[in-house]
């Protein structure tokens, strides 16, 4: 399975990517460090998931989300952000998105969220 | 940020100790246990770094966290998995001090009515502006018996 991972901070991205690990996912993983070059690799790559920041510069994810929607992709999404509140969660299920994991999270989280997607 | 936070809400517990808490459990110790409130009164911060975001809107805030720079560089080299002596570079250093900050504050956001978008985090060694009469709330912490100081303000 090869996913994007899209969020400004490095650091995040490499936890993000270490989590996925912990969690027992054997991905092949890009990385993006905003919306506008995740969105550039989701067209170029075609990649079975993304997962994406929401505060980013260049291009958010809600930007993303609905930018890839317009293009035609129909690349599932899932958030993995800071903003976990009920308020940013209709937003992100409005807008599409497979689920809204808030930061800080634990690889019980990412397999909790992500394995019924798998299945 | 319009108003402070209700803390009666909470049941005794500061919210934002149970925020950084989280945080710091998951994303940089691995484990529970490593983070207290400070006992007795805080010192100082000699070597100061500030990482920072603010919450926009009708009434604007800021999470700001301060602490020595030894300890923002040994957060970092948690959050990295690295050793002891390994050089932490620059971009990282503030990368991973900012994204904390992000990480609290973007919970922060979450307790108040009416939050505004979230800034990206800033990261400096200057203290950002703040007046005494904006400060909302603060909380003295221990890291592995290190200072961290989160503090909420409000903006003008």
């Amino acid at each position: 399975m090869r996913v994007l991972v899209a969020d400004d901070s490095r650091v995040m991205r490499q936890i993000v990517i270490r989590t996925l690990r912990q969690a027992g996912y054997d991905w092949e993983i890009t990385e993006a460090a905003n919306g506008a070059a995740a969105l550039d690799i989701a067209q170029a790559e075609d990649p079975d998931l993304v997962l994406s920041d929401w505060n980013m510069p260049e291009m958010n994810g809600i930007e993303l989300l609905r930018a890839m929607r317009q293009h035609g992709i129909d690349i599932p999404l899932g958030f993995v952000t800071s903003e976990g509140s009920a308020e940013m969660r209709e937003q992100a299920d409005a807008a599409g998105a497979l689920f809204l994991i808030a930061k800080p999270f634990t690889a019980e989280i990412f397999r909790d969220t992500i394995d019924p997607f798998l299945a | 940020m319009s108003t402070a936070i209700d803390m009666s809400l909470f049941g005794g517990a500061d919210p934002i100790f149970t925020i950084a808490d989280e945080v710091f459990s998951a994303m940089i110790d691995g484990e529970p246990g490593l983070l207290s409130e400070w006992f007795g009164e805080a010192p100082a911060i000699a070597d100061p770094m500030y990482a920072w975001v603010d919450v926009d809107g009708v009434a604007p805030g800021r999470v700001l966290l301060s602490t020595e720079r030894e300890t923002a560089l040994q957060i970092t080299r948690a959050l990295l998995e690295m050793g002891p002596d390994e050089v932490v570079g620059d971009a990282d250093f503030v990368d991973a001090l900012g994204e904390v900050a992000n990480v609290v504050g973007g919970n922060v956001k979450a307790l108040v009515p009416d939050p505004g978008a979230l800034t990206l985090p800033q990261v400096t060694h200057e203290r950002p502006p703040t007046s005494p009469e904006n400060l909302l709330h603060e909380l003295a912490l221990a890291w592995r018996g290190r200072l961290l100081v989160i503090s909420l303000w409000s903006l003008p």
